[in-house]
């Protein structure tokens, strides 16, 4: 009897509660309600559908490759069949991204996350979302609460069916209902991972350990490199330009608080923090196009994931005709195109997050000096579930600046544009309206955080781009810095609309965005440094030189650009490194190379080993010398504009004689090559027509919960960080993430993603579109009653 | 057939209907009070433990059986695989789920039995 006993407590137990790494197994794998039931889930047919809420029958077509088409009869019920379309096929990814942002996955994951949890409560996103939502327009409420409405039908449905998402099987939860604070949470993660930075913080330790002279002379407020700013001008008369003092010195505790915060910072999970940016867009004028109306092309460069941060889908409704994609938890679509226009965007990168060092005293404890006065910090109190632990208590401080960050050697709060509360969601709505530039312009005044390089092309042949967003500016101080929160040195408003970047309807015919300074050094406004936090500004250059080379562009010359693996910084630096060098196989390789990173390609690895070693050449004795308490390689965007500048026109720099020596950049580019040559031989073997591309660099998408298992690659792939086709890293795991080209003089708007429309891994819309994606090709994007003619199509009849 | 016969056959195909109907139901542990009602009906543990394994692992299969056949399994079980670490070795998932249903069905039964020879020691053995 004990022997039963102890055998049957120990298979109930593991049964109820799993074993080690292993989930409940009962739940977990019980064939009808656990984990099996992804094979159910993965087979979608066509089906009458009833849900609560609607007020007239939906019409909903799926393609064959999961594209959905929903047709409302009222904007109410468009909303709430996408919230449902989208809890379907991605409730998981909404339910993580929700969490991640709420500060709530250490309740699901348990301790891991807890560092990443108590940062998010810390930073905001949650107390934004529900400012916003208490301030949202009519036109977003509705939209909120019938989209949530939506979500939490699926949900129902779900549960009663036993079709809840088999990773809440497996994790051991069910999801709670959603509310349209988790929709604005949802976007308030995009605009984290696009401008939160910490690039004062960074600036901060480089000038306490690489010494203010170096910081001042290689971390510029303005670019040193050539590059190709869109909106040239001419701009605001009257204004008179930021001032640009010399750096200060950065005091003991400001670094011990600077520190804290950078390696805290540092610790979290990728993605957290923007490191910087990698998207394109572009339009052509119709004056300038082989079908006589406009062309746009767009596609922003994010983390790849599966299931992808996209949804592909349109909807019709009463007030909208829309088609691109949205993102899992929002109503709208980011990137599409209506019946009239059609728009894209990219990262504006201008500096949104600013430190402020608060000025304390023992005398008044829990309180910080601004403004001539001594103010209390408000707190708030959040406790933090944590999976097999104890729930964790986290009291944020806030001062007037934004919350406190670290209190370690000077306490330091943080202002970033993303907590200002703002109504992007109803300024997406306005744009999915729009219906001429006047109107798209209209719509994204109140657009505030990230800014965003909006391209806009539209039917009757105009071309525009608009860098809408919150560009912070100040009276005083240095704010690519932490500054003193003693109120000199505050925020006070934003550039006039009229006077932030953009351009419509350029006279050559031409505009286009790649994260890079979007302005000449003439603009009157500081918008950030070049290294806070613009792209160096190789791919604006390489798409500008194409679109710029005359004659008349089609939709398939913007493809081909988007795919585009010409490296602009080669093409600019391997002619004089081939002027250094002495005749050998490597450098026959570079001379009959045309600069394209392609997989097969040996020149493209020795040049991409070289540009590595001819950084480190130029820079480690630097670093280690002086103990820079940043890593190298975090501010090599920086330190790779100054190489560039310095080989094209100041090759006696005196970066290069470091330690007294006579070094010029052609000293040091022979011994960065020897250093590739002997690098690559070994890694690779000793002949060099053997070291192709595609050897070393790879592409891999992500499972988005991290499950290695079901990655897409790593496969060989095209690219670096430099080309318009973005593969940075190795494995690379972040590039185009959305490719879209739209001809309005032909009507035809074409596009893919890489990954599938389902979260499911058993599904055959989980990663279908990825080899189309790595080919290069599009699939069009169709109306709706042309997906319903298409062969594959299912129909979901969704009835109130 | 002898009358004691007929009622543990009939025990164990009441049993197994209750384990596959407690299946589908969504009651995952169905198998083990299957088995434990099987194990107290025929207290021998050598009968009663092997039909509790049977009972528990066709609780469990038959509705896995009926994915493969409405929807194919493989994609799951290798997807499965992949989630748990296993590469997308599916056999390996459509295993441990067998084996969750046996174990059930099985330690169920021999509860069950001791149970019963527990209560009723003259007519254990």
């Amino acid at each position: 009897m004990i022997l039963a006993l102890i055998a049957s407590a120990a298979v109930l137990y593991a049964a109820f509660f799993g074993a080690g790494p292993l989930p409940a197994l009962g739940p977990a794998f019980n064939p009808v309600t656990g984990a099996w039931t992804m094979a159910a889930d993965a087979k979608v047919g066509s089906a009458t559908l009833r849900l609560a809420g609607l007020d007239q029958a939906v019409n909903v077509t799926l393609e064959a490759d999961g594209t959905t088409h929903i047709v409302a009869q009222t904007d109410h019920d468009l909303f709430l069949a996408t919230g449902y379309v989208h809890a379907r096929f991605r409730l998981f990814q909404m339910d993580l991204l929700r969490r991640q942002g709420e500060g709530r996955l250490s309740e699901v994951v348990g301790k891991a996350a807890l560092d990443s949890d108590r940062f998010e409560l810390q930073l905001g996103l949650l107390r934004t979302a529900q400012a916003e939502w208490s301030a949202a327009s009519s036109r977003s409420r509705l939209a909120g609460i019938a989209y949530a409405q939506g979500v939490n039908d699926r949900i129902s449905e779900a549960e009663i069916n036993h079709q809840l998402p088999a990773m809440f099987t497996l994790l051991g939860y069910q999801p709670k209902p959603w509310t349209p604070v988790d929709s604005l949470i949802v976007k308030g993660d995009m605009t984290q991972t696009l401008n939160f930075t910490d690039t004062p913080l960074v600036m901060a330790l480089l000038q306490k350990s690489l010494g203010s002279d170096l910081t001042s002379q290689w971390f510029t407020t303005l670019p040193p490199n050539p590059q190709s700013p869109y909106d040239p001008g001419p701009y605001p008369p009257g204004a008179s330009p930021a001032p640009i003092a010399a750096f200060s010195q950065v005091s003991d505790s400001e670094t011990v608080a600077a520190a804290d915060a950078y390696q805290r910072l540092a610790a979290l999970p990728a993605g957290l923090v923007a490191t910087g940016g990698d998207s394109n867009n572009w339009a052509v004028a119709g004056s300038r196009s082989t079908s006589g109306g406009s062309l746009m092309a767009g596609d922003p460069h994010l983390h790849l994931t599966l299931p992808a941060i996209w949804y592909q889908l349109t909807l019709d409704s009463p007030s909208y005709h829309v088609s691109g994609v949205s993102i899992p938890g929002t109503p709208v679509v980011l990137i599409g195109h209506n019946q009239h226009i059609s728009w894209s965007l990219t990262d504006a990168q201008d500096q949104q997050t600013f430190f402020y060092l608060e000025r304390e005293d023992a005398a008044h404890p829990g309180q910080y000096f601004w403004k001539n006065a001594w103010q209390s910090y408000k707190t708030v109190s959040y406790d933090i579930p944590v999976l097999g632990g104890a729930t964790d208590h986290l009291t944020v401080k806030l001062s007037v600046h934004g919350p406190v960050i670290t209190e370690r050697g000077q306490t330091t709060s943080v202002w970033w544009a993303g907590n200002i509360p703002s109504q992007d969601l109803d300024v997406l709505l306005g744009v999915d309206q729009a219906s001429n530039y006047q109107q798209f312009r209209d719509a994204l005044r109140g657009w505030y955080a990230p800014t965003h390089n909006f391209v806009y092309a539209d039917d009757q042949g105009n071309i525009g781009l608009i860098s809408a967003g919150y560009y912070p500016q100040f009276a005083a101080g240095q704010p690519w810095l932490p500054m003193p929160g003693t109120g000199e040195y505050d925020v006070t408003g934003t550039i006039p609309y009229d006077f932030i970047p953009q351009k419509y309807n350029p006279p050559d015919g031409i505009i286009w965005s790649a994260n890079q300074r979007q302005v000449t050094p003439d603009y009157p406004y500081y918008i950030g440094t070049a290294s806070n936090f613009f792209d160096p500004g190789y791919r604006a250059n390489e798409i500008h030189r194409v679109l710029s080379q005359g004659g008349k562009l089609s939709a398939t010359d913007m493809m081909a650009l988007q795919t585009d693996t010409r490296d602009y910084l080669a093409s600019e630096i391997v002619p004089i490194l081939l002027q250094a060098v002495p005749a050998s196989a490597e450098k026959d390789l570079l001379s009959n190379w045309d600069y394209r990173m392609e997989v097969n390609s040996p020149a493209a690895t020795i040049w991409w080993t070289f540009w590595q070693s001819y950084l480190t050449a130029t820079f480690d004795s630097y670093w280690h010398s002086r103990d820079v308490q940043v890593a190298r390689s975090d501010v090599n965007d920086a330190l790779g504009q100054d190489l560039e500048a310095w080989t094209l026109g100041d090759q006696n720099n005196a970066a290069f004689k470091y330690g007294g020596s006579s070094n010029t950049a052609l000293d040091v580019m022979r011994l960065a090559f020897t250093s590739t040559v002997s690098t690559l031989s070994k890694q690779l073997g000793a002949d060099p027509s053997t070291w192709t591309w595609g050897r070393v660099h790879q592409r891999v998408i992500e499972n988005l919960a991290h499950v290695k298992g079901l990655d897409y690659g790593p496969r060989p792939d095209r690219g670096d960080a430099n080309t318009p086709l973005a593969a940075p890293d190795f494995p690379s795991s972040h590039g185009p993430s959305w490719r879209m080209v739209v001809d309005w003089g032909k009507g035809t708007f074409q596009a893919i993603y890489p990954g599938g429309q389902s979260e499911n891994p058993a599904s055959a819309w989980y990663d279908d579109r990825v080899n189309t994606w790595f080919d290069g090709k599009y699939a069009a994007m169709l109306t709706a009653s042309e997906a319903a003619k298409a062969g594959g199509a299912l129909t979901w009849s969704l009835q109130p | 057939m002898e009358p004691a016969a007929v009622k543990v056959i009939a025990t164990v195909i009441l049993a197994l209907i209750v384990s596959v109907a407690g299946v589908l139901a969504g009651a995952w542990w169905a198998p083990f009070v299957a088995g434990i009602v099987i194990g107290a009906v025929q207290p021998r543990a050598r009968f009663a433990v092997p039909a509790g394994a049977v009972v528990g692992l066709l609780g469990w299969a038959l509705p896995l059986g009926a994915i493969q056949v409405q929807y194919g399994a493989g994609p799951a079980a290798s997807s499965l695989a992949a989630i748990m670490g296993f590469g997308h070795q599916g056999a390996i998932p459509i295993a441990l789920t067998l084996m969750v249903g046996l174990l059930l069905g099985a330690t169920g039964a021999w509860l069950g039995s001791a149970a019963r020879t527990l209560a009723y020691p003259a007519i254990s053995r």
